[in-house]
Order: structure tokens, then C-alpha cells, then sequence
């Protein structure tokens, strides 16, 4: 304890004499990390005098601490690794906790089930984009992953035996198919999300990970393609950190946040995706975007489709029901993306509701409020909350809202990061794994299906600690690291720290967001996505104009921000770029110009004797887009499904075919 | 009087803190002796901030969704489940009117 003590006030004096720091100093008060026993935390100079950086060792380093997050740090440290936990919030504080659908496991408590079907069922869903053997290791583990989540300490619900309750929910089928409905998705009361990451997080305090909650993630520290670490600033106290390790995992959740409209928390600025990218690794699949049609304006949350359910009707700014014109039969009830487009299309051509024409209607108060308030309980509150109207006098102003993104950073089933060549094919990138919504493993493929995605940040947060376990050893030697690696981060963050353009960071998010959701969002044809790479382009190099204007180092939001805009950019261009040039309507990313699906053979017709298309003439294929940070160029490239799964004989693969339900 | 009853159950938690005595009784009588004498001087003001909106602190706003007797839904049986209807009837886990999985 004591010799802590003086070793810290050693490394306070240390730091306190940089001439940045001056503030800090006056306080006199000691920097808030503490040195974990084990490792020393030794500061150098190797980057620049102004801003001292304070080196860590670790086994392991875990990026993000969501549920994928957490599942993954706590694995390692069970495993005996020492690991480091770097977030930029508080665990209980990520988006996880908003999840509070329920999650996916064959357990079979209801009806007779299988994790085969489970398999048959997400393969469909994903629209033949995903990789089976990714999905087969998913399924197959759902229910060890339920259960072990169960004995944790998560309270599901029961049924009258004691078994966890199991509902329907999620386009889950038995038989593959033939059978019916499923009852597969396990909850916790109304707080699924809510309770897994609270079980998870208090089940980590149990072993010894060190956690840096507020540490801002800049960029890994790659070198010759091998992932050595991570660079952090402290939002704290200012100070820069580089984890060194063997093994960093990334599970930084998903860039909602690049849409104008998305139910995302406002931390979800896809920090993973964009390190990545900016050490020059692919990511995959970005296009894929899940939209919701009414989500309310400006709040980001949905509104059922319940309320069109029970007769609430979609209005433009005539007062038209325009639903009638798009889907005579259905009407309101069309199925999501129809109602979606059509919300779009509306707008586009000049019929939206409110002062910027930018979002359409939710008519509900031509229903007699006693309906409402039996049907629909807690609407009105709802309405009231975050729309500010009241449901039985004006319609809710509602548009569409960016919800999950399927794509992110390409890894195979046990978690490891990969790069693509056509001569090679799949390569691991050494050091480096990824897990949960930054992640693309992949298990959604063209759509994910509901209660799937928490599934997916336990498996595969899981499955990164496994490999990483069955690959290395706790304590061993760390190569070296050049002692300036970083310096680019430290260069770009005192670049934004003192920038001094004409355009404020929230403006050009503003215009990146509207950008984002007036060409890239449900309604895509290669003119308007055309006009929409152009723009986002002129927006990318509006970047190098940006005006900061806290130029302290501590807590400094506005830097933050700046940051977390930086990152956006790169996922919104990727997204653009990537849906401009896939030329079909597969699963999430539908064209009004190309309609159908493009396949190796048209699983429409009969198969026998149709010549399979080589890969360059069909879209059945995964998008891997790289970004050159300094023009905002992207180049893609592309990479095949995996087709076949784990074990053949355990689980056949399903062979493409037209998806309907 | 008040200032010395101060010093001495300050004293007294110093002590405990880092010899770890265990020396609560006579503390926690200090500190209900101390409070005592504060609370006969000076009533608690008011709040002064502004109402809002949604400070309706003359009713209880009745949440709309009510608690199963014993926690468990009659209809299905399922104990520890979401309050009120059913979330998936209509394809999506709605709440409140709010959809939060689809």
C-alpha cells in the first residue's frame, strides 16, 4: 500500500512538470489511475513532451464495455488473463442497456425445438448473406449461453414449472419452416437489455479486471499488420494511455448516429469501425442498415406498429392518407419496408409534415380514446414524453429510423479480425478480434431478426475470450513496440484540439446526418445514392474547416465530439459508397432500380441446367470497403459467403432460395 | 457545546477508520445528538425551482401498466414477465407504445 502510494506521487510528479498540464498542477491533486499491482504504468516522452503518455501492459485489452464488451473481459480475466476494460462510458451506461426485447435460444421449454431450425430460421432471415458456420456456432451455443446467463443471475421470466417462459417473437419457425411458429425468445420482464448488462457487469466485478471507464479510444497501435495495443485519452485528466498487448478485442457497438433519425444512444458513433479503418482493415457489409418506418421525430424512438395496428392511419402534409396509393390492399398495414419507402417517397417529393417538410404523421386521434388507452396502454404517455403531443387531439410526428447495423468489422466465428484476397482468401489479422453490433461474424447478414442480437454479443463476446484463451498464455512477453507508435492519434487530437476553421462540429454532423438520411436511407436508386455520394464527399473535406472551442485538455466534450464526428464520417462514406455500387435489393438494402436479388443462379426457377455466374456477376457476396482517411476515398472490394457450416453432419448447410414469410 | 460534540464523534470515526474498533454506538449517538440540536433551530425551506411541465406532485401518476397479482400473468402463467398486454401481439415487442425490438 505504501509503496503504491509513493510510486504514484513519483509518476504525478512526473507528469505535473509538462508545460500542458498547468492547470492540473495547480490542484495538486493525484491523477485518478492507480497502478494495478502487477503492471507498472510508466510514463515516457517517446511522443511528445506536450502531452506525456502514460504506457500500460496487459494480456488483453477489451475496447467498448456493452454486453459483447463485458462478456468478452470478464472471460479473459476467468481465464487468468490480466485484462484492461477501456470505455468511454460507464459499463451500466452503454446502448445495451436499451435492449429490451428478449433474446434467442433453442431451449425447447415450450414445445419441442432444435438449434437447427433456430439455424434455418437466422440463415433465412439473413437473406443468404451470412456465414453459415458463423450462424451454426451462434444457434448451436444459444442455449449453453442462455443458461449460463440464468446462472449468473439474471432473472428470466418463468413458467409454471420453473423453466425459463419462452415466447413468440422474431420470424422463428419450427421444422425448418414447416412446423409452425416457435417459441423461442427468453426476457426478463420489460428489461431484457437492462438486466443482462447489470448481470454481466456485477458478475465481472468478481475477477480482477482493471477497468478505464472514460478513457476515449483514439486508434490501434498496428505494426507490420499485427495489432499491438491501443492508444486512449483519459477524458479526466487529459493524459494519453497506450495498452500494449497481445490481444485487443473491439466491441464498440454500432454508428447509428451517422442517420438523422436512429434510436441509437448518442454515444453510438461506431469508434470501432472507424480505428479499424483508419489502420487501414477492411469493414464489411456497412450498406446493411435496419430502419424502422415510424420512429418519432427528433426523439428517436419508435412507435409500434401496433398503433396502425388497431386503425391509426399515415398522413402527409394534404391530410391525404397517402398509404392507400402505395398499398391498395394493406394499406397501412404494408409490411415495414413498404411503409418505409413510401414515408420517403412522400417527403421526397415535397409532402412532409412540419416547417422542414422532413417527416410525415401518425394519425391516432380519430380512434375513440377509451380503444386507446385499453389497446394500447401508455401511448399517451409515451406521445406526450417525447413527442410532446397529446394522442387523442394531434397526430405524432414520426419518420424513418435508423435501428441496428448489420455490418461492421469482418471476423470468422471465433471472433478473429480478417482481411480478404482473392488469391489468399480469408487472413487473420493477428492481435485483434471483434464481438457483439461492431462486429460482422456474420451471423444478420442482409437483416437481422428480433431477440437475435443480444444472442449475438454473449456468443461471440464468448467466443473472443475462448480463442484468445486457446491461442496465448496469461503473462507472456510482449514484443516491442516503437516508442513513438501513436504519435498520428496525438498528432490528429492536438490538430482538433486547436482548430480553428469557420464550421462549428455540430453543423457539419447536422448536414452529415440529413445527408445521411436523404440519399442513404430506405428509399435507394443509383441517381439519388449518386447525389448522396457527391454530397457526402463535400461534406468529408468540410472536415479539414472544423472550429473547436475548449482548448483544455481536461474533459474537453467538445474535442470528444470532434472525435466521435471524425468516425462517423468514416462509417457514413463507407455506408454510401457501399450501397451505391450494390446493384439489387437484398434483405435491409432494397433499390427501386434493381428489385431482386442477384444471385450465382435465379433460385426462382428450377435449377437444373443453369450456369452458375462467377463471382464478379452476382451479389450474393460479402462488401469489404476501405477508406483513405486523408481524401475520404473509398475502395471496394468483395468477398464470399461462407456456405457450408461447422459440421456438415451435424447441421446441413441450407442451400440459397427465395426468401418469403 | 455543539462544536465540541463535533470534534469528538470526528474523532471518534478517525479512530474506528484506521484501527478499525468498533466504536459505533457511542458514534451514532453522537451524530443523533448533533442533528437533533440543528433541526430545533431552523425549519426546511421550500423548494423554490420552477414547476414543469411534468411536476404533478398533487397526484400520483398512475402507472398504466399494473403488476400481475403475485407477478404472474394469468393468462399465460409466466411469472416474472412483462407488465401488462402481451408485448408481441402485434409482431414487434411493443411497450408502452413504444417498439423496441422488430
Amino acid at each position: 500500500m505504501a509503496v503504491v502510494c509513493t510510486a504514484s506521487r513519483v509518476l504525478t510528479k512526473k507528469i505535473l512538470s509538462a508545460k500542458a498540464l498547468l492547470a492540473v498542477s495547480q490542484s495538486s491533486r493525484k491523477l485518478h489511475f492507480s497502478i494495478y499491482g502487477k503492471n507498472e504504468a510508466k510514463v515516457s516522452d517517446g511522443i511528445s513532451t506536450q502531452y506525456p503518455v502514460v504506457d500500460h501492459e496487459f494480456d488483453a485489452v477489451v475496447v467498448g464495455a456493452g454486453g459483447a464488451g463485458l462478456r468478452a473481459a470478464f472471460g479473459l480475466s476467468e481465464a487468468g488473463f490480466n485484462t484492461a476494460c477501456v470505455t468511454k462510458l460507464f459499463p451500466t451506461r452503454s446502448h445495451t442497456v436499451a435492449a429490451q426485447g428478449g433474446i434467442n435460444a433453442a431451449l425447447g421449454n415450450m414445445e419441442g425445438d432444435d438449434w437447427r431450425w433456430h439455424f434455418y430460421d437466422t440463415v433465412k432471415g439473413s437473406d443468404w448473406l451470412g456465414d453459415q458456420d458463423a450462424i451454426h456456432y451462434m444457434t448451436e451455443q444459444a442455449p449453453h449461453a442462455v443458461v449460463e446467463l440464468e446462472n449468473f443471475g439474471m432473472p428470466f421470466s418463468r413458467t409454471e414449472d420453473g423453466k425459463i417462459y419462452q415466447r413468440a417473437f422474431g420470424g422463428q419457425s419450427l421444422k425448418f419452416g414447416k412446423g409452425g411458429q416457435a417459441h423461442r425468445c427468453c426476457c426478463v420482464a420489460d428489461r431484457t437489455g437492462h438486466s443482462l448488462l447489470h448481470t454481466l457487469y456485477g458478475r465481472s466485478l468478481r475477477y480482477d479486471t482493471s477497468y478505464f471507464v472514460e478513457y476515449f479510444a483514439l486508434d490501434l497501435l498496428m505494426e507490420e499488420g499485427e495489432c499491438k495495443g491501443v492508444i486512449a485519452l483519459c477524458m479526466e485528466d487529459g493524459s494519453i494511455h497506450r495498452f500494449r498487448s497481445k490481444n485487443t478485442v473491439i466491441a464498440t457497438g454500432g454508428y447509428g448516429r451517422t442517420y438523422f433519425s436512429c434510436t441509437s444512444a448518442h454515444t453510438s458513433t461506431g469508434d470501432g469501425n472507424a480505428m479499424v479503418t483508419r489502420a487501414g482493415l477492411p469493414c464489411q457489409d456497412l450498406e446493411f442498415v435496419q430502419f424502422h418506418p415510424t420512429g418519432i421525430y427528433g426523439a428517436g424512438c419508435l412507435i409500434t406498429e401496433g398503433c396502425r395496428g388497431e386503425g391509426g392511419i399515415l398522413i402527409n402534409s394534404e391530410g391525404e392518407r397517402f398509404m392507400e396509393r402505395y398499398a391498395p390492399n394493406a394499406k397501412d398495414l404494408a409490411s415495414r419496408d413498404v411503409v418505409s419507402r413510401s414515408i420517403t417517397i412522400e417527403i421526397r417529393e415535397g409532402r412532409g409534415c412540419g416547417p422542414e417538410k422532413d417527416h410525415a404523421y401518425l394519425q391516432l386521434h380519430h380512434l375513440p380514446p377509451q380503444q386507446l388507452a385499453t389497446r394500447l396502454p401508455g401511448i399517451s404517455e409515451t406521445a406526450m414524453v417525447f413527442a410532446g403531443v397529446d394522442v387523442t387531439k394531434e397526430p405524432i410526428p414520426v419518420l424513418p429510423t435508423v435501428h441496428y447495423n448489420m455490418g461492421g468489422i469482418p471476423t470468422n466465428y471465433k471472433g478473429q479480425v480478417l482481411t480478404y484476397t482473392p488469391e489468399e482468401g480469408d487472413k487473420v489479422v493477428p492481435g485483434l478480434f471483434a464481438c457483439g453490433e461492431a462486429a460482422c461474424a456474420s451471423v444478420h447478414g442482409a437483416n437481422r431478426l428480433g431477440a437475435n442480437s443480444l444472442l449475438d454479443l454473449v456468443v461471440f463476446g464468448r467466443a473472443c475470450a475462448h480463442t484468445i484463451a486457446d491461442i496465448c498464455n496469461p503473462g507472456e512477453k510482449l514484443s516491442p513496440l516503437k516508442p513513438n507508435a501513436g504519435e498520428e492519434s496525438v498528432a490528429n487530437l492536438d490538430k482538433l484540439r486547436f482548430a480553428d476553421g469557420s464550421m462549428r462540429t455540430s453543423e457539419i454532423r447536422l448536414n452529415m446526418q440529413k445527408t445521411m438520411q436523404n440519399h442513404a436511407a430506405v428509399f435507394r436508386t443509383g441517381k439519388v445514392l449518386k447525389e448522396g455520394c457527391d454530397k457526402m464527399d463535400a461534406v468529408y473535406q468540410t472536415l479539414d474547416d472544423i472550429k473547436t472551442f475548449d482548448r483544455g485538455i481536461v474533459w474537453n466534450t467538445d474535442l470528444v465530439e470532434t472525435l466521435e464526428l471524425q468516425n462517423l464520417m468514416l462509417n457514413a462514406v463507407q455506408t454510401i459508397n457501399s450501397a451505391e455500387q450494390r446493384q439489387e435489393s437484398r434483405g435491409a438494402h432494397s433499390r427501386e432500380d434493381f428489385k431482386d436479388r442477384m444471385d450465382e443462379l435465379d433460385y426462382a426457377k428450377p435449377l437444373a441446367g443453369q450456369v452458375r455466374k462467377p463471382i464478379e456477376e452476382h451479389w450474393r457476396k460479402h462488401t469489404m470497403s476501405t477508406v483513405d482517411p486523408k481524401t475520404g476515398k473509398v475502395t471496394l472490394k468483395y468477398r464470399p459467403v461462407i456456405d457450408n457450416s461447422l459440421d456438415a453432419e451435424d447441421c446441413a448447410a441450407i442451400p440459397p432460395a427465395i426468401r418469403s414469410y | 457545546m455543539n462544536m465540541s460534540l463535533l470534534r469528538v464523534c470526528a474523532s471518534t470515526s478517525i479512530f474506528r477508520a484506521t484501527k478499525g474498533l468498533f466504536m459505533e454506538s457511542a458514534f451514532t449517538g453522537c451524530l443523533r445528538t448533533a442533528s437533533g440540536a440543528a433541526k430545533d433551530k431552523e425549519p426546511l425551506r421550500k423548494a423554490k425551482t420552477p414547476q414543469g411541465r411534468f411536476d404533478m406532485n398533487d397526484e400520483k401518476i398512475k402507472d398504466p401498466l399494473e403488476k400481475f397479482p403475485d407477478d404472474v400473468n394469468p393468462a399465460t402463467k409466466e411469472q416474472g414477465g412483462p407488465r401488462g398486454p402481451e408485448p408481441t401481439r402485434y409482431g414487434d415487442w411493443e411497450r408502452k407504445g413504444r417498439c423496441v425490438d422488430f
